[in-house]
């Protein structure tokens, strides 16, 4: 049987209009814990695409001028061959290039401006001992070699952030996750509200022979839509939160290229996808709860 | 029409609503079902639209096991029972014309088959110039022929009437079962439960009396005891 769409639509104006209050609290619940995981995805991303040269135990990094010839690589190669050093991997200039165009994919002139044979192959090191000084010293022997431009080690600076990333993104994590949940629970409420609301309307339609799913079907909406627009907000929040967020930290040109962070945002676009399916589907759960517990035949 | 083959129903705590009951109602009988509070009558009727399931037995419905039914046809059963009840489950915001188109939409039935379908049968139950009203603004009796008009508006194979005098007064149901009577008689097989002895014996027609859930008397143009 064909769902009227203009029934549908009317009833689910009219549930949504009759439980403003509660409704207005779900579709808030979902939009700030929505955004929560929004943000958080966003600055982890932006963390890992920032460090993501220094990962695997990357201690320091050499940087070979551009022109260095194959005999200068050569010698670094073999230097570097020590049983001091547990892991050694060489990134050419497409390589880095490859690299450079992720990280600033946001900041296209940068991008335009730069070819392959202006960027410095690198060595990144894994030494076998991480203890600071060592790593210092073991970097040092590099540094003036013919060839290399510059030797940059991982600083504190960017472990205590990689490690404030992680602590903050699972904390930012969990917090929505709950929220997430009563925001279920919510619409769940709202939903049941409106079913009880509803209830001698539904008695009717039952017996008269109305489907189950024409009877559902406002009210899987009205979750959907209490879902949809949280995320809405939260994708909307997002957008406008982030400029001032970037303005508050120094921008991707005030770095020098071979500094340790790089602040990125990531893929945005994916995220807010992300968000608005997260939001959807917790309407729908909500509604599909309240639906499939209390609307039987 | 209907059949029934050794239906029983046990409610929780061993409460029986209706034991081995067999037989069968032809199309476009009339049938009194009479029996003291409790003696099954209700479940009987709700048997018969699959509110309840039988604990044990068979209910055919238009030549059709209704047990066998899978739960997304029953409302397609239901679409050709009409129910009324004492109390007439009337949507208190919505007209009389509202109440009756609102039976027809949920089926989804098409706009100008409702506006051509609802005037047509408020003048067949008599209240063609409340269409406008609210049920709050109309007697008990009038209340009940919308409820009637909405059960019958979709012309149902079956009409289960549960106590539809019950709340009236004597010459208002005098009413209700001429209409119930006139439905009938379009080709309709009208179940009603009644306590109502005076229009058992006026009307005739066949009685089956329930005693705790048994079918205990079973009698063509009976009358109330």
């Amino acid at each position: 049987m064909p769902i009227k769409v203009d029934y549908a639509a009317r009833e689910t104006a009219s549930n949504l209009r009759r439980n403003f209050t509660i409704t207005l609290a779900s579709v808030l619940t979902v939009f700030v814990s929505l955004f929560l995981v929004g943000f958080s995805l966003l600055f982890r991303q932006g963390v890992e695409k920032t460090t993501e040269r220094w990962r695997g135990g990357i201690e320091f990094i050499v940087f070979l001028s551009p022109t260095a010839n194959p005999d200068q690589i050569n010698a670094v190669r073999t230097a570097l061959d020590s049983p001091e050093i547990e892991k050694v991997t060489f990134v050419d200039q497409n390589a880095a290039f490859d690299e450079f165009r992720e990280l600033f994919k946001s900041q296209p002139d940068l991008l335009q401006s730069v070819t392959p044979d202006i960027l410095p192959p690198s060595f990144r090191v894994v030494p076998r001992d991480k203890d600071a000084r060592t790593v210092e010293d073991l970097s040092a022997q590099f540094r003036g070699k013919p060839g290399v431009k510059e030797v940059v080690s991982a600083t504190e600076t960017i472990k205590l952030v990689q490690k404030l990333s992680n602590w903050a993104t699972f904390f930012i994590s969990g917090v929505a996750f709950v929220l997430l949940g009563v925001a279920v629970l919510l619409i769940l409420n709202t939903i049941r509200m409106a079913m009880y609301a509803r209830r001698r309307e539904i008695e009717v339609m039952k017996l008269v022979g109305a489907t189950n799913s024409f009877i559902r079907v406002p009210f899987m909406l009205e979750g959907l839509i209490q879902g949809a627009s949280g995320a809405a907000l939260a994708v909307g929040g997002l957008v406008v939160a982030l400029p001032f967020l970037e303005r508050g930290l120094p921008s991707a040109t005030d770095f020098p290229l071979f500094s340790g962070i790089i602040p990125a945002t990531g893929d945005r676009l994916v995220t807010y996808v992300l968000i608005a399916i997260v939001g959807c589907l917790v309407g729908a759960a909500g509604a599909g709860a309240a639906v499939s517990r209390f609307l039987d035949v | 029409m209907i059949k029934l083959e050794e239906v029983t129903k046990i409610y929780k705590g061993d409460v029986v609503a209706l034991r081995n009951a067999t037989l069968e109602v032809n199309k476009g009988e009339f049938v009194f079902l009479v029996g003291t509070s409790g003696s099954g009558k209700s479940t009987f009727l709700r048997l018969l639209n699959k509110e309840e399931q039988p604990t044990r037995g068979r209910i055919f419905v238009a030549g059709k096991d209704i047990g066998e039914l899978s739960s997304w046809k029953v409302p397609f059963l239901r679409r050709n029972i009409g129910c009324v009840f004492q109390d007439f489950k009337l949507l208190t915001n919505k007209t009389v014309a509202e109440n009756v188109a609102f039976a027809l939409e949920v089926i989804g039935r098409p706009r100008p088959v409702i506006k051509a379908q609802v005037p047509a049968i408020l003048d067949l139950v008599g209240l063609g110039t409340k269409s406008e009203n609210f049920p709050h603004e109309l007697s008990g009796g009038e209340q009940q022929r919308v409820s009637i008009a909405r059960a019958f508006v979709n012309r149902p194979l079956i009409l289960l009437a549960d106590e539809p005098t019950g709340n009236l007064d004597p010459s208002t149901s005098v009413g209700i079962m001429r209409l119930l009577d006139r439905i009938n008689k379009t080709g309709t097989t009208v179940l009603m439960a009644t306590h109502d002895r005076s229009i058992v014996d006026t009307m005739r027609r066949r009685v089956i009396e329930l005693d705790h859930g048994e079918v205990i008397r079973d009698q063509a143009r009976g009358v109330y005891e």
